[in-house]
């Protein structure tokens, strides 16, 4: 963890430096931007492997600077300043540079960023029309996958938008569970790759349609040792708030899609998106030293999990500048390790949301979820319900598609 | 490095267009709002021109949609408005799009409001003033004067993007100028009855246009800039139309009418739909059809 202080006067510091260097007439582009997020919550019971905890609590408070290094170069840093148990904790959750410059569409990523798989992952949660990530994003990506390492992306010169990327990751935070911390972790851990392709439906729809895969080398669980008595896996149980994902496994496959729709393509009074998102996880079973033992199981256990699954639809409608409702469901299918076989479990959220908006800037949020979990720890409430605001102050940044 | 590459690209380029039979190399024009698209058409004819917006969306609040970044990653010249209006979407598609081209003005970006002194510059700024402007106004094309002064840096642009048309731009420039003041002067005279006219309308999207004809904007629908209109603001507009000197209530084709005809309805005052920019009506299908239709419509009240 970061030293607070250290952090907070580094910002400051750049904070009270940068309006006292003379920078040319565009401030959006040249001038840093500095911003902040406050997110704050109060709600009567938790959803499993989220962030937010029951009672009176503050989400993510972001404070983020970011401009134009150079003609070549750009860069951004956003903290999070997250309170656990009493104790402040600042993380670090973008600090990266990329490149502006780089010819035929391509373009650099390089430090801590979010990574670019999936729809929803690369988006600041801040701008989510739910309080919390979908159970599949706090399942298989510990809510918003962002890492140390490097992106290569390609945008391809057609009418059609097509864009195409790789990632390289420390992946820490996608480590399989290593109970005994004996196992050996590679270093570059994640490997990503994803296209996107989109475009309009006349001119009051546009879509976007994704593919990625991510690659885990250290996803795979850790293989269970006979004299061991204790579970491997427990996932949801010790709730440490890390921002790791709670199932690994080496290889996710996602698919996402969005659709949004405005009359006449105007987004001033009302508008329609419509997203949704599928994963799948595989190649998480410990490997064998000893066949026998892989056939033994496959002998005398039920079949044979191959894969976590999980899914979700959202509908959010901005029914006038003011109000936006969603409903959202969303599942994961997921499977315990339990000593020589998995256990099945099942958790389905159905939610809805109502949002008030007096400005651009400020939201206030109350959304209802229903969760039915099976097998699932950390579940005190099937009912859960959250009142919550979300307010940006600053210069606050151009919000993605 | 960077460059060599752009030595690389214009030799594709030459290469491409030595293959294609003496054909002109077309400029890629991107416009963050239709009235620069039209513009573009204007200054170059020949050019493959893309509007991201229409006239009946508001380019406040624009999706960095896939779509316009596809365009913006092939576009050699990005024309907008500038004055922060594309601030929520424009440096996202820069972004996004990959394209050095059209991040700096140095290049092929061009900001409208750079070029000619835009209204009610403010010397400080917060957000409690709702979505307000620091460098003004940047709805500058209900301005004639202010157009041409655009127009003339466009064209200029043009050119140094693409010297070997130099002829080309200038001649199109000279023609667009001479039809331009020609038109001028007849709205001019045409709209000389609105002088000292005073109207309701909806944000500041009128301000040059009422400037322009030595119009009044006396109250605003809108209770503080980019805040839909409350029912006590409306109320308090009422009053203010009571004082019986308001010729109509205004709002630009994007804008909700449901304020302005309520307000409408209770003082009898016409609510009157004006293109914000070229395609916002049928009447409105190049810059000067456009500035016909909104005083052939603002006259109509006025009768």
């Amino acid at each position: 963890m970061i030293n607070f202080n250290a952090r907070l006067s580094a910002v400051a510091l750049a904070c009270a430096c940068l309006p006292s260097l003379s920078f040319a007439a565009d401030p959006s582009l040249t001038n840093p931007a500095i911003s902040a997020v406050l997110d704050g919550y109060y709600q009567n019971a938790e959803r499993p492997m989220a962030e937010r905890v029951e009672g009176f609590g503050l989400g993510h408070t972001e404070l983020a600077l970011s401009a134009n290094i150079d003609d070549m170069f750009y860069g951004k840093l956003t903290s999070v300043i997250e309170v656990h148990d009493g104790e402040t904790e600042v993380g670090l959750e973008e600090a990266f540079i990329q490149t502006l410059a780089m010819p035929y569409g391509f373009s650099m990523r390089g430090g801590r960023f979010l990574s670019d798989v999936g729809y929803l992952n690369n988006q600041h949660v801040h701008t989510d029309a739910f309080s919390d990530r979908p159970a599949a994003y706090r399942a298989f990506l510990g809510s918003h996958y962002f890492d140390d390492g490097v992106r290569l992306d390609y945008v391809a010169p057609t009418d059609l938008y097509w864009s195409m990327g790789v990632e390289a990751f420390k992946g820490d935070g996608m480590r399989a569970e290593d109970e005994h911390g004996e196992r050996e972790f590679k270093n570059v851990g994640v490997y990503t790759a994803y296209t996107k392709l989109g475009g309009d439906i006349g001119v009051s729809s546009s879509w976007q349609l994704g593919l990625s895969y991510l690659r885990n080398e250290n996803g795979r669980l850790t293989a269970h040792e006979e004299h061991e008595e204790q579970v491997v896996a427990e996932a949801g149980h010790d709730h440490d708030h890390s921002h790791a994902a709670r199932y690994t496994g080496e290889n996710t496959y996602m698919a996402d899609f969005v659709y949004k729709w405005a009359p006449q393509g105007n987004y001033k009074y009302q508008h329609l998106t419509l997203s949704g998102e599928y994963f799948r996880v595989s190649d998480y079973e410990p490997l064998d030293d000893h066949d026998h033992d892989h056939e033994a199981v496959d002998d005398h256990d039920t079949a044979k999990p191959d894969a976590h699954t999980g899914w979700y639809l959202s509908s959010v409608y901005q029914f006038s500048p003011n109000w936006s409702a969603g409903l959202r469901y969303g599942q994961v299918d997921t499977h315990l390790l339990h000593d020589e076989h998995f256990d099945a479990q099942k958790l389905k959220e159905t939610e809805v949301s109502l949002a008030w908006h007096h400005s651009h800037f400020s939201t206030v949020r109350l959304q209802y979820t229903n969760q039915q979990g099976t097998n699932f720890d950390g579940i005190t409430d099937d009912n859960v319900i959250t009142l919550q605001y979300v307010m940006t102050l600053g210069a606050h940044g151009a919000h993605q598609f | 490095m960077r460059i060599n590459s752009n030595y690389l690209k214009a030799g594709v380029a030459a290469l491409a267009l030595s293959f294609a039979c003496g054909a002109q190399a077309k400029l890629n024009i991107f416009a963050c709002e239709p009235e620069y698209a039209a513009l573009a058409k204007e200054l170059a004819p020949d050019a493959k021109i893309y509007a991201a917006t229409t006239a009946m969306q508001d380019p406040h609040q624009v999706q960095a949609r896939p779509s316009l970044i596809a365009k913006m990653r092939q576009a050699d010249l990005a024309v907008c408005a500038g004055a922060d209006l594309e601030v929520g979407w424009l440096p996202m598609l820069q972004m996004k799009s990959a394209n050095a081209q059209v991040r700096s003005t140095d290049k092929g970006l061009f900001y409208a409001a750079e070029h000619t002194q835009t209204l009610d510059k403010l010397a400080q700024v917060d957000r409690s003033m709702g979505d307000v402007h620091a460098q003004g106004n940047p709805h500058l094309h209900f301005d004639p004067e202010r157009l041409l002064e655009v127009a003339k840096a466009l064209s200029a642009k043009m050119v140094s993007l693409d010297p070997d048309n130099r002829p080309a731009y200038e001649s199109a420039l000279a023609d667009f100028s001479q039809r331009w003041q020609a038109a001028t002067g007849r709205w001019q005279s045409q709209a000389a009855p609105l002088q000292g006219k005073k109207v309701i309308a909806y944000h500041t999207s009128f301000r040059y246009l009422f400037n322009w004809l030595g119009m009044e904007q006396v109250g605003d629908l809108e209770p503080k800039p980019g805040l839909p209109p409350s029912t006590g603001h409306l109320a308090s507009l009422q009053g203010r139309a009571g004082q019986g000197d308001v010729m109509a209530i205004i709002v630009a084709s994007y804008q909700d009418e449901r304020g302005a005809n309520w307000l409408g309805e209770r003082t009898g005052l016409p609510v009157v739909n004006l293109p914000m920019s070229v395609g916002g009506n049928d009447d409105a299908q190049d810059l000067f059809g456009l500035y016909d239709s909104v005083i052939h419509l603002l006259l109509g009240v006025n009768r």
